[in-house]
């Protein structure tokens, strides 16, 4: 054994307590990243929105109101103004084509499903964000839409949409 | 938010572009004060934006004319309606005269009157912003405001307005319009059949 000898076989050692340690390092960043052992957390189930892109294509009469017993009549009046009515078409990556408040370009928006139930129609992102409206009352003939954002649900009010020539 | 930003704005420096135009009521050329402001349909007013001062604050005033007390006439240029008293008075109201109201002039009577109008936004309106609704029903905050008293059987109108910083001003949209108090105090004063006469200038 020569003095390099004595030193390999004091090496072997000094080797595991190093690989030792490097694992124990490596469990503890694991540890600390993924959380070693543990069961990762669920990730949120992604719900489908109740309301298809597919039901809110086509012509639509649009009218407003803000006090509920104008509801009946701004339907009536919706229907009434399918001479110049809303279109709304599907965008090129499936989505709707609308306004956004106060916009005059067509902005591609998505229906989003709400933790609270509630269906929201808006720019792609969480449900219920400043420019998304909750959608409502949908059937094959008509829909209700009421802005999230406080000043544009007073300036606005109740949106009512009714098909122009029916399904 | 940037867009109620940019709206703002654009009413801002339409306002402040209409006031400074604005300095001579009595010598406005129609077109040359035009307010930029859109309709805001559902913006309700606050008391005191809704308070006018000067001389667009309701008033009697001297008027001398042949008319009969009851009569509307209302002067384009220089912003005012007036509703004659007799013995050389007048109540005098500052009115905001939109683009249709320039176009014409003449004798019309009140054919019909109505509390809380609905608003149905006319087809260049939705052309200029398409996200309006084609009908939004009466209420606070409709850019027809309070009252509505129809000119015959034209599409004019004397209204009250959720606007009241274009009083005193051209406007882009509308035919007569008046803050909601003073549309409410004439709509009251005034019965169906009224004599109104349209001038673009009215001599004292």
């Amino acid at each position: 054994m020569g003095l390099n000898g004595g030193n390999d076989n004091k090496g072997l050692p000094v080797m595991i307590a190093r690989r030792g340690g490097a694992l124990a390092l490596v469990c503890l960043i694991s540890a600390f990243v993924a959380g070693c052992g543990e069961t990762p957390p669920p990730t949120p189930a992604i719900v489908a929105p109740a309301v298809s892109t597919d039901q809110l294509v086509g012509k639509w009469g649009f009218a407003a109101y803000h006090k509920d017993t104008d509801r009946a009549r701004t339907a009536k009046e919706a229907a009434a103004q399918c001479n110049r009515p809303y279109v709304i078409n599907k965008g090129p990556n499936g989505g709707l084509m609308m306004n956004m408040a106060d916009q005059k370009e067509l902005s591609e928006l998505v229906l989003k499903a709400g933790p609270d139930g509630q269906t929201y129609l808006g720019p792609p992102g969480p449900p219920g964000g400043a420019d998304d409206r909750t959608v409502t009352n949908v059937d094959a003939n008509s829909f209700t839409t009421v802005w999230v954002d406080p000043d544009n649900a007073s300036r606005y009010g109740t949106s009512v949409y009714v098909r122009c020539g029916k399904r | 938010m940037m867009v109620r930003v940019g709206l703002l704005l654009r009413v801002a420096l339409g306002a402040a572009l209409a006031v400074f135009a604005g300095a001579g009521a009595g010598a406005q050329t129609p077109g040359q004060d035009e307010m930029n402001v859109v309709d805001q349909p559902g913006y309700q007013p606050t008391p005191d934006e809704e308070q006018l001062s000067g001389a667009y604050e309701k008033q009697e005033v001297f008027f001398r004319t042949t008319e009969a007390p009851g009569t509307i006439i209302i002067d384009t240029k220089g912003r005012f309606l007036y509703l004659v008293q007799g013995n050389n008075r007048a109540l005098r109201y500052g009115i905001g005269v939109g683009r249709d109201g320039f176009t014409w002039s003449g004798l019309q009577k009140i054919a019909r009157k109505q509390e809380w109008p609905d608003w149905r936004p006319p087809p260049e309106m939705i052309e200029r912003q398409p996200y309006l609704p084609r009908f939004m029903a009466g209420g606070p905050g409709n850019p027809l405001g309070a009252r509505a008293m129809y000119l015959g059987a034209t599409v004019y109108r004397i209204h009250g307005t959720n606007q009241p910083q274009t009083i005193g001003h051209a406007v882009s949209s509308g035919c007569f319009r008046l803050v909601n108090d003073d549309v409410i105090d004439l709509y009251d004063r005034v019965p169906v059949g009224t004599k109104v006469i349209i001038r673009q200038a009215v001599a004292l």
